[in-house]
């Protein structure tokens, strides 16, 4: 469900903007989740004390952050906002500004007839300065005049066409919220658009951290007040703390990696040492541009993937990495998108399927055979471009593998080049002694000659 | 000689509001004596049933219903003045009237070069509603931008032209005053509006909650 937060620009008092705040959350309730926040107990601003730790404005600062919109209800003081709700937005644009790109909607109650019009344009353009930098919803103004006629004793607004007003100028609000939500969404022309060094911030990426210092994690987590340990968090669908969800992902059956649609690689589950991983990765690694973390001569390919995957071309794209007689790992790239189909980043599992097949086959009492008469098909699914010109690619695993060990042995590609798998995988086919099926649960070994560059190509962290 | 009360639009101790009220004080010392007023430390406006003033305000109100005018030095914070400098005026209306009818002059400093310019005409427009009806200096702007860089070490404008359009400026509030004075006709209604609609359910006194 949308999800807002309303605030009341008044404190200390009985406030008809608090009632119509209420009385929107309450009749937009099967549709939209709005939590009133109470600015009660912030200090007088001073930017001299601005020191980024104080835990009301974080509180705040944290609910607004997370939410798809907001709604501001003014009245009118002197011609202009009440100084208490310019005092929040004063904190909430000097050293945090949740309200940036954010959607508002600005309404209003009062006494007599104006109904607070002066004060929510004063309002519409401290919002707009730059500090700020929300997005107000245009027109629709909604002034609530005679405010102390307005409601029953229920709270309830009793003039049906004012309320019918208010329907129609929220059903434009959602559509205003998902537009606006839109803004920052990176919208590369073609794959080599694609920004690898993540310049293109989106509402999620977390500014005034160096992307590629090795304490990002700590230094972001800091910045951003992030949840942690015991703290719960509501998904969909159920509730975990920090922790469960750690114990969660840690035990995933594959090796996960989410980069942002900033193209910022911004987690794995981190559940064993870089050596002992399918597709190594490094904890100060976490935080970086995409670029980072790939040799300069798969960026292209790379890029590729990601476009198609943000493009919507392709929902997966999957391709394997180390192939062998014990060992077929598979990189499996899919799309993550919001509730507006909007393009959120790339979800990686690595996993090895081979314990998979043989499980298959012995469970079920077969064994593998060539075929004779298999089609020749690029081993790289998902990208048009690939599987149309890969009809030199050779039907049978063995000749896909073999093919990689002489690219990881030497050849850069030039990075134009239209795609090919072998580059892609960068991986290697090597004999593997010391895998057996007995150590199937167990993380797999990496074949020790691979350069572990090389194992790793596309995937993400394996630059050092 | 006259009096002028002049008000710090801000809290922070590096405001070159303050230092360029400081400037006047000391400049314009043979023509008026201006008292440099801090608004740091008033709490943030509330209305409360019993209509409860804090003692910092009513201090400021009083130097102002003392004084012949009062001189507002602000910045500009989100395009328009700060929430402190917008309490102080919430509290300097909330029962009580100083700036009514009271010349007022705006100056304003900024670090960029538009020197304040939306926080003064929102100020304006502030100073012009019901509870406030101050009388404000028209056709008047001192825009002060790229501030930091604006003083000298004695705390004097590094400009002449800056100083001197601050001294024509001065000199008309200076007229302004004694032209004000003429302008009798209305007070005593505005006053009288201003009590007889005070009530505890309109909040202030006659403006919109």
């Amino acid at each position: 469900m949308v999800k807002l937060v309303g605030i009341a620009g008044s404190i200390g008092e009985q406030s008809y903007n608090r009632m119509l705040l209420e009385f929107i959350r309450d009749h937009f309730k099967k549709t939209v989740d709005i939590e009133i926040l109470d600015i009660n107990d912030v200090p007088m601003f001073n930017e001299d004390e601005d020191h980024n730790d104080n835990p009301v404005v974080h509180e705040l600062a944290r609910k607004i952050s997370g939410a798809n919109g907001v709604i501001l209800a003014t009245p009118e003081h002197n011609h202009t906002v009440p100084a208490a709700m310019k005092n929040v937005i004063e904190w909430l644009s000097n050293n945090v500004h949740p309200l940036n790109g954010k959607a508002v909607w600005i309404v209003g109650a009062s006494y007599h007839t104006q109904g607070s019009s002066r004060a929510q344009l004063h309002l519409k353009q401290i919002l707009e300065s730059p500090g700020v930098n929300a997005f107000v919803m245009p027109g629709n103004e909604f002034l609530l005049s005679n405010a102390k006629e307005a409601f029953n004793a229920d709270g309830s607004l009793k003039d049906a066409r004012t309320v019918g007003f208010l329907d129609s100028v929220m059903k434009k609000f959602l559509t205003f919220m998902k537009v606006i939500e839109m803004m920052d969404a990176p919208d590369p022309k073609n794959a080599h658009e694609e920004d690898m060094d993540s310049k293109h911030p989106v509402n999620t990426t977390v500014e005034g951290v160096d992307m590629n210092d090795p304490e990002w994690v700590e230094k972001a987590a800091e910045k951003t007040h992030a949840a942690s340990g015991g703290d719960y968090v509501k998904l969909d669908r159920g509730l975990l703390t920090v922790d469960q969800l750690n114990y969660f992902l840690n035990s995933m059956a594959g090796e996960l990696t989410f980069a942002d649609d900033n193209n910022q690689f911004i987690y794995y589950n981190h559940n064993a040492e870089a050596s002992q991983m399918l597709a190594a990765r490094t904890p100060d690694q976490a935080g970086d541009p995409l670029s980072a973390v790939h040799p300069g001569r798969v960026i292209e390919h790379v890029k590729q993937v990601l476009y198609a995957l943000r493009t919507g071309q392709s929902d997966v794209v999957s391709m394997p990495a180390q192939t062998g007689p014990n060992q077929h790992v598979m990189h499996y790239y899919r799309a993550m998108r919001d509730e507006n189909r909007r393009y959120r980043g790339v979800n990686e599992l690595v996993i090895d399927i081979m314990p998979i097949l043989k499980y298959y086959l012995a469970a079920t009492g077969q064994k593998l055979v060539k075929d004779p008469d298999a089609v020749p098909m690029s081993p790289i699914t998902g990208l048009d471009a690939v599987t149309g010109a890969s009809a030199h690619s050779t039907p049978s695993t063995d000749a896909t593998s073999g093919a990689s060990a002489s690219t990881a042995s030497a050849k850069p590609e030039p990075a134009k080049d239209p795609i090919d798998m072998d580059s892609l995988t960068g991986a290697s086919e090597e004999a593997q002694p010391g895998y057996t099926a007995a150590e199937n649960s167990a993380p797999a070994q990496k074949p020790e000659s691979a350069p572990e560059s090389d194992t790793d190509a596309t995937t993400g962290a394996s630059e050092h | 000689m006259k009096k002028f009360v002049a008000l710090v639009g801000t809290n922070t101790a590096k405001s070159t509001n303050r230092k360029l009220l400081q400037y006047m004080k000391k400049r314009y010392a043979d023509d008026a004596e201006i008292e440099v007023v801090e608004l740091k430390g008033l709490p943030i406006f509330k209305k409360s049933e019993e209509v409860y003033i804090p003692q910092q305000a009513r201090d400021i109100a009083d130097k102002i219903d003392a004084s012949d005018g009062v001189i507002i030095g602000t910045p500009e914070y989100d395009h328009s003045i700060p929430a402190l400098l917008s309490s102080a005026l919430a509290w300097l209306s909330y029962g009580i009237h100083p700036l009514m009818d009271k010349p007022v002059m705006i100056v304003g400093t900024s670090y960029g070069t538009l020197g304040a310019s939306r926080a003064q005409a929102q100020l304006r427009q502030i100073l012009d509603s019901p509870e406030l009806k101050a009388t404000v200096l028209p056709s008047s702007e001192f825009l002060l931008g790229h501030s930091l860089q604006a003083f000298d070490d004695n705390g004097d404008l590094k400009s002449a032209t800056e100083s001197q359009k601050l001294d024509g400026l001065f000199d008309d509030f200076l007229e302004f005053v004694d032209l004000t004075e003429k302008l009798g006709h209305s007070k005593q209604i505005h006053e009288q509006e201003a009590s007889s609609t005070f009530s505890w359910d309109n909040g202030t006194t006659g403006d919109d909650k």
